[in-house]
């Protein structure tokens, strides 16, 4: 009996037993649509909770910043703080993974920007790089290089124009392509009498960020030696980085294994250092104990239904006990007995597998429709980002339930078909 | 040489503190191309030779050579191989799959033999059309007389082509007509050069047969021939 005769054989078997292994595939196909469908929701939960964070693209980035001692009530002075001065970025930098260390420092003023006839007002940064794709961000247009003169926007900074000269009743203007426009700053500061001094600088915007829901949407980025020459026309004082710091700085990590290591260092030297890194972590971590949990409900499931498929085919092992002696009489070997049985009952883990995984998926995507209708619904009252999945399915899910539901198949017909591969031939044939 | 020599054969069935000695030193020599009608009381040890001689069970002692093979020495494997290339049973209760047409009932036993599909159909649809059911081969067993399944049965017994049919009380269901249309049918099968042994209680079936054995208490206690 070639491997092909008894696959044909199984098949003839379950064929003819229609009802019967439908009613026992039931088991098999609940079992497999509540795994598919309860690991894709935890799935689904995972990918929708990584959305709303801001897709968290760029973990390798660390936020240090100055750490902030008492103040002496006699003098006035700070006293064991730490500052992030040049010394700190050569401490850093020298820290193994670290690629890059970039201070960044704010306008100490107020800016109103002009474009034509609109009005806008965005914080302005300084960063100590050329590049700011090293920031971790993306740029929309343009590119993120900056340049002595040149600005580069976040995806916000255009919504915050507006048109003084609006008369009520009017539509408020589209918010303006600010990529490739000249920008006219007017740096605002205050004499100590009060008198307000202005200052118009022109700026070119050569790159718009991608929108990163966070705060480089709302910033303009200038190199940092011009942001410390506004900041020193500001306070009228020429600025010592070792005497009064940088207000923050990037520390780019080479590795993502290396993230909570080095952010463990940096704050031993007596700084704080943030990495979404560890928040990640936490996430990640809860999901995947949400996806165990919710695949355990299923595997329970599926535990049942191998309960189902071993009663019936112990059922079937005793209406078909003459068939079996005649098996043998005919000259069928005890393998031949054990292969037919434990096929059959693979088959029916196999088949309630195949319809449990399209139960399960087709289950999926209706949850989708509904749940996504409902939370956007939902999202457009609060005015939060709208959730994007609910319910995700990933490829390797229904491939590894249908081989679970084969092998419970298999395993719960082991026993059965044991005993039908070694039952007497003459005690089978008498078998009323 | 005979075909088949059985050697002092016994089976014993141990029932609480009692022995039950189906067969109690059994001896025959059995010729090749002969046919046997094997008789006796309910409960003298008919079935039980059948079964041993069949390899469907294993005899408490003695031997059972056929052809160059001793039986009771065979494995399980090498007794599902004997059984499928030697025996061709016929029982009493026909024992035909209910589900399965008369077609596939009677190529059943091509399946656990390596003959492909279209092979195993063809050879079963001439051994149906041998025992006047070419009509009939899509028929359920539930859809056919009582004769007509047990010429399924028979039709089952050669499809492997074996030399040796052993049929325990093959008439035993039926009514007079259907059982001597069996009856003669065995008779063309020991003609067409197969070893035949019958069960059974019924006298005309000794017109057939070549030998005729008696059996009491798992003893022969008659063996006659006709020639
Ligand atoms: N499995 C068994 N267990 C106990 N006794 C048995 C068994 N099979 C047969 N016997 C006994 O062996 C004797 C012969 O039985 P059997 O060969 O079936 O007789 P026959 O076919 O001639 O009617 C009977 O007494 C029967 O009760
Ligand atoms: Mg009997």
């Amino acid at each position: 009996m070639g491997i092909l005769d008894l696959v044909t054989l199984i098949v003839e078997n379950l064929a003819r037993r229609k009802g019967r292994v439908a009613l026992t595939a039931v088991g098999v196909i609940i079992g497999t649509a509540a795994v598919v469908l309860l690991v894709s929701l935890g799935v689904g939960l995972q990918q929708n909770a990584a959305d709303q964070l801001g897709g968290i693209g760029d973990l390798t980035k660390i936020q240090v910043y100055p750490t902030y001692g008492e103040f002496d009530p006699n003098t006035g002075q700070p006293i064991g703080g730490t500052m992030l001065t040049d010394q700190t970025i050569a401490d850093i930098g020298a820290l193994p993974g670290v690629t890059a260390v970039i201070p960044q420092d704010y306008f100490q003023g107020y800016a109103q920007i002009k474009l034509d006839r609109l009005e806008g007002g965005s914080q302005m940064l300084g960063v100590g790089t050329n590049d700011l794709g090293q920031l971790g961000v993306k740029a929309q247009q343009g590119s993120l290089e900056l340049k002595r003169g040149t600005a580069v926007v976040g995806a916000m900074v255009s919504q915050s124009f507006y048109d003084p000269r609006l008369r009520p009743g009017q539509d408020p203007p589209p918010p303006p392509d600010l990529y490739d426009k000249q920008l006219v700053l007017n740096l605002v500061k205050y004499t100590p009498d009060g008198q307000e001094v202005r200052k118009t600088v022109r700026l070119k915007v050569g790159g718009v960020l991608a929108e990163a829901r966070d705060e480089p949407d709302w910033s303009i980025y200038i190199p940092l030696d011009e942001l410390t020459g506004y900041n020193t026309w500001v306070t009228g004082q020429r600025i010592d980085r070792n005497k009064v710091g940088y207000n923050n700085m990037i520390v780019r990590v080479a590795d993502l294994d290396q993230v909570l290591d080095v952010t463990e260092q940096i704050t031993n030297l007596g700084y704080q250092a943030y990495t979404p890194q560890s928040f990640v972590q936490g996430i990640n971590g809860f999901y995947l104990i949400l996806q165990i949990i919710f695949g355990g409900v299923g595997a329970i499931a599926l535990l049942v239904a191998a309960i189902g498929i071993a009663n019936t085919m112990a059922m079937a092992i005793l209406e078909r006990t003459r068939e079996i002696g005649l098996m043998k009489a005919v000259g069928a070997t005890n393998q031949h007995v054990l292969g037919v049985f434990l096929g059959e009952s693979a088959g029916i883990g196999f088949l309630g597998g195949l319809g449990g995984v399209a139960l399960g998926w087709g289950l999926g995507q209706v949850a989708n429709v509904f749940v996504l209708s409902y939370l956007a619904g939902q999202s457009a009252e609060t005015g939060a980002p709208p959730p994007t999945v609910a319910v995700s399915t990933p490829l390797w899910l229904p491939i590894f339930a249908l081989i679970f539901a084969t092998i419970i198949g298999l395993i719960s017909g082991l026993y059965p078909a044991l005993s039908a591969a070694t039952l007497s031939p003459i005690k089978a044939l008498k078998y009323e | 040489m005979s075909f088949i020599t059985i050697t002092n054969l016994r089976k014993s069935y141990q029932m609480g503190r009692e022995t039950v000695h189906a067969l109690a030193g059994v001896s025959l020599n059995i010729e090749a191309n002969s046919f046997w009608a094997v008789m006796g009381p309910s409960g003298s040890g008919k079935s039980t030779l059948m079964y041993l001689l069949g390899g469907l069970d294993r005899p408490s002692s003695g031997q059972i050579q056929v052809g160059q093979q001793a039986i009771e020495s065979l494995d399980e494997n090498a007794l599902a191989v004997y059984r499928r290339r030697t025996i061709g049973f016929i029982f009493q209760s026909f024992n035909l799959i209910a589900s399965l047409s008369a077609l596939d009932n009677v190529a059943f036993p091509l399946r656990f033999a390596r003959v492909p599909r279209r092979q195993r159909h063809a050879r079963a649809y001439e051994l149906l059309v041998r025992v006047g059911l070419g009509d009939r081969i899509h028929h359920k067993p539930t859809e056919l007389s009582g004769g007509q399944q047990q010429r399924v049965a028979v039709a089952r017994a050669l499809v492997n082509n074996p030399q040796l049919i052993l049929a325990d009380e093959p008439t035993g269901n039926l009514d007079t007509a259907s059982g001597t249309a069996i009856m003669e049918l065995l008779s063309d099968l020991h003609k067409s050069g197969r070893t035949v042994l019958v069960v059974t209680h019924d006298p005309r079936m000794t017109s057939y047969a070549t030998h005729t054995v008696q059996l009491l208490d798992g003893r022969i206690v008659s063996e006659t021939s006709r020639d």
